[in-house]
């Protein structure tokens, strides 16, 4: 009898002890915890009011009412909408001294860090200034040296985006090489093919969409600077594979690029035709890229972009473009709703580059996480011709992590008060 | 009848000739920026005022300038119209040299994506080149930019290429020849840069002020890496020379050594036992030492600034230390740090003066920061808004506000290079 009740007692003891143990251990557990915001993460349907629980850099959790208790750090986020890091499909990032060159280690690249964490980006992709010749220094450069996860299409023309001249060598567009670098160097850098700026016929793009077979990766193409302009309806049906990019999709320059909308302001069939076959329309809105009177009739037609990205050069960041916040911004005051252009911004672009492993916030993933206000007001957002468009909506990036890691803090949301106790003594 | 015919004629010559007159002043303006408040330190105008510009200079600060004698009319009702900002503590010799910290490497930034959508027009390098490689900072940087660029140069020949070894090498550091290349390239070195010396003496400060005394100008110090460190108030009262420049002003550095003991490197403006601003401080503000702000990446505490601002201890010069580690962090850009001044109680006039009419007297350019006819038209239009925003720190702390700046319109030489919301532009058909 005794003895019964010593050891009740000593296995009651035994399970407190236990479950203690076990609660301290879950109370240090979550690194991170995003407290009362909505979550947006279209891969896996979420579209609601909820707690994302990082640890060790990766999503451990998103659910509604993670205890702060479990948590070494809570960040209020109420009223904010949370969304797996953005994706900016469309940047130009080698940004390097080379007077002579364009944007090939040129000045009109810029620094990704400078745009991309202030704007909720975390991934951005560089689109075709390097090519298989200057691919190395690209990385080496400045891909290696930042905090953005930069990957990065590689351009068909051997030295990327050097200057008009280099971009028209046929000799130099190089299915092989180009194909070589990307499956035997760097298959997880180097997402797909860039083909841009050429004068000629088809030639390039299907030396482009010859490498893209080659190596298993997507072409994105900029069709401009055709004069006469070739036929996109041909571009679309015959020579680009479903899966293929077609970017500046609201680019409006008739002598050198045939137009998505036509002069009445009515879609083209066949663009219906081509983004049911497979070809993804990114928005690359850049510094001569996007127009009001393209875009607004398209969406209002129900053509909706398969990605938002920015084409961020040091020619469009203070023009209309500004930064992707401003890009998604003015998609939300043109008919999509900000779920579409989240998904646009995140799981779409992750899908057309085949990294099913970013843009999302599923338990394992790496901690991208951005956090965004969306203020209600008067705005007004203009186009590459300065043509406004007024707005009531805005999206500014509140918070930014890479990797689990606080790498922009707009209001100071994740700050303890200075002179509280919980501030560090400084 | 050939009289009156005659009179037709004159008449009509005299209709002419007004038309012309008419057209002529109808086209005397090419931008009016109507409707702001308008800040001007330097012309003591606080007061609503629009603003004419003409061949990218200011023609005209004057209330109710009808729009009709403008081609371009820009509503700026309920903003704030200033001289484009002076930042004259960026770090902007970008490049690609690897391990070269501040000097053509990666840690500097180009400027333009940074200073038009803050409102800055002129930003000043802090000692990124010396004497060595100014040359390359001129065609690299300052020729490439829209933003006016103008250096610190450093006195370390080599500039700021790496705090460990390059900048401590006082076999590099020559008043003359520093001086030299200074008054040869004046057009854009505006000041000598002395920075992170971590010996126990004066002589790099020294050479600093002897080439500032060749060159006219003066020299800017980043204080407090000596080890043992030396007395700030020594610094203050008797190397540096009125019109001297101690940036990083509210630092608060403190390290522990071995024995658990915490050693002030900087030694902080405010006693951090007594919160007090030490008098020292006070008698160097009366010689007419410099006080600038240098943000940051870790040169900026409230422990510091709260204190002082409190005690009356404005600074001088708001200023950004531009660079990879303080763009993303609690600096951000020199909106955002304008907007901490305000939240510490400093009034927005006095915020714009420190940013425009001050840091150009400071760096002898009297020519600039200021909206005085005839000037460039460097000009910012700032937003005031009112909400709940914070701001944090160089130690990450927080601080809630109510007021918060943002660039909504910059012109560069009469140009819009920034227009956050549209103001200048037409309405899309």
């Amino acid at each position: 009898m005794r003895t019964y009740k010593t050891n009740i007692t000593f296995s009651g003891i035994l399970t407190f002890l236990l479950a203690f143990s076990s609660i301290s251990l879950s109370a240090q557990e979550i690194d991170i915890l995003l407290k009362g915001g909505h979550v947006i993460d279209p891969t896996n349907k979420i579209n609601a009011k909820m707690d994302v629980a990082i640890s060790g850099g990766k999503i451990m959790k998103v659910a509604a009412n993670i205890p702060a208790t479990s948590a070494k750090k809570t960040v209020d986020v109420s009223g904010l909408f949370v969304t797996p890091g953005i994706i900016d499909m469309h940047v130009h990032v080698f940004q390097g001294n080379d007077l002579g060159s364009y944007i090939a280690d040129g000045q009109t690249a810029v620094p990704a860090d400078a745009f991309t964490f202030r704007a909720g980006v975390t991934t951005v992709v560089d689109a075709g200034s390097s090519g298989w010749r200057n691919f190395r220094r690209f990385k080496e450069q400045n891909i290696d040296r930042s905090q953005t996860r930069i990957l990065a299409l590689l351009n068909i023309a051997g030295t990327g985006m050097y200057g008009r001249f280099e971009e028209q060598d046929r000799a130099d567009f190089n299915p092989e090489m180009t194909a070589y670098m990307i499956n035997k160097l760097f298959p997880k850098i180097i997402v797909g093919i860039k083909s841009a700026h050429y004068w000629g016929d088809f030639t390039q793009v299907d030396r482009a969409v010859e490498a893209g077979k080659l190596a298993k990766v997507p072409v994105m193409v900029d069709f401009g600077e055709h004069q006469p302009t070739n036929s996109i309806k041909s571009l679309f049906l015959e020579h680009l594979r479903p899966g293929d990019i077609f970017t500046h999709t609201f680019a409006y320059g008739p002598k050198d690029r045939e137009t998505v909308v036509d002069d009445e302001g009515v879609v083209k069939p066949f663009i219906f035709d081509a983004q049911k076959k497979g070809i993804k329309f990114d928005v690359g809105h850049g510094g001569g890229a996007f127009f009001w009177r393209q875009a607004v009739p398209a969406i209002k037609q129900g053509f909706k972009p398969d990605v938002i990205s920015t084409d961020l050069h040091s020619d469009s960041m203070n023009g209309g473009m500004k930064d992707m916040a401003n890009v998604m911004s003015k998609f939300l005051n043109i008919g999509l709703t900000l779920e579409e252009v989240i998904e646009k911004s995140t799981a779409s672009p992750a899908r057309v580059i085949n990294r099913p492993d970013l843009g999302n916030l599923s338990v394992g993933s790496e901690a991208d996480v951005a956090v965004f206000s969306v203020k209600k007001g008067e705005f007004g957002f203009t186009d590459v011709r300065r043509n406004t468009l007024k707005g009531t909506q805005k999206m500014d990036a509140e918070l930014t992590l890479r990797a689990g890691k606080i790498v922009w803090d707009l209001n100071g949301v994740s700050g303890p008060i200075w002179d509280s106790p919980q501030a560090i003594s400084k | 009848m050939q009289n009156y015919f005659k009179t037709a004629k004159n008449i009509s010559l005299v209709l002419f000739l007004a038309l012309i007159t008419l057209n002529v002043s109808a086209q005397e303006i090419d931008l009016l920026i109507k409707g702001g408040h308008v800040i001007d330190a330097k012309n003591k105008i606080n007061g609503k005022m629009d603003v004419a510009v003409k061949d990218g200079k200011i023609l005209r600060v004057a209330a109710d300038i009808p729009a009709s004698s403008a081609k371009k009319t820009i509503n700026v009702n309920g903003l704030y119209v200033t001289p484009g900002f002076l930042d004259i503590h960026g770090h902007v010799f970008h490049g690609t040299e690897p391990d070269n910290y501040l000097s053509n490497s990666q840690d500097a930034l180009p400027p333009d994506g940074f200073t038009f959508r803050a409102g800055v027009t002129t930003v000043a390098d802090a000692g990124g080149a010396g004497w060595k490689n100014i040359d390359l900072f001129r065609k690299n940087v300052v020729d490439k930019s829209k933003t006016r660029v103008l250096a610190f140069m450093n006195i370390v020949g080599g500039g700021m290429r790496g705090v460990e070894t390059f900048e401590q090498d006082k076999t590099d550091m020559d008043p003359k020849l520093t001086a030299a290349s200074a008054k040869k390239n004046k057009d854009i070195v505006i000041g000598i840069k002395i920075a992170h010396y971590i010996g126990h003496d004066w002589d790099p400060t020294d050479f600093a002020v002897a080439a500032g005394k060749i060159a006219g100008i003066p020299v800017m110090v980043d204080f407090g890496k000596a080890l043992p460190p030396l007395p700030l108030e020594d610094l203050l009262l008797k190397h540096l020379r009125p019109g001297d420049i101690l940036t990083h002003a509210y630092r608060y550095d403190q390290e522990f050594d071995k024995s658990g003991k915490m050693i002030e490197h900087k030694q902080a403006i405010v006693d951090v036992n007594t919160k007090k601003l030490k008098p020292y401080v006070w008698e160097a503000r009366k010689r007419g030492v410099i006080f600038d702000v240098g943000h940051g990446g870790g040169s900026f505490n409230w422990s510091q600034a709260v204190p002082a601002m409190e005690q009356g201890f404005h600074p001088d010069v708001l200023s950004s230390d531009l660079h990879t580690g303080s763009m993303n962090a609690g600096f951000k850009d020199m909106a955002n740090l304008a907007s901490k001044f305000l939240v510490l109680g400093m009034p927005l006039a006095d915020v714009v003066a420190a940013s425009t009419w001050n840091p150009a007297k400071v760096i002898q350019r009297p020519e600039l920061g200021h909206l005085s006819v005839g000037s460039e038209a460097d000009i910012a239009v700032f937003r005031l808004r009112e909400g709940d925003f914070g701001y944090i720190d160089a130690s990450g702390m927080a601080i809630r506000g109510k007021q918060k700046l943002e660039a909504e319109l910059t012109l560069r030489n009469g140009r819009v290079v920034w227009d956050l919301n549209a103001l200048s532009a037409p309405l899309a058909k």
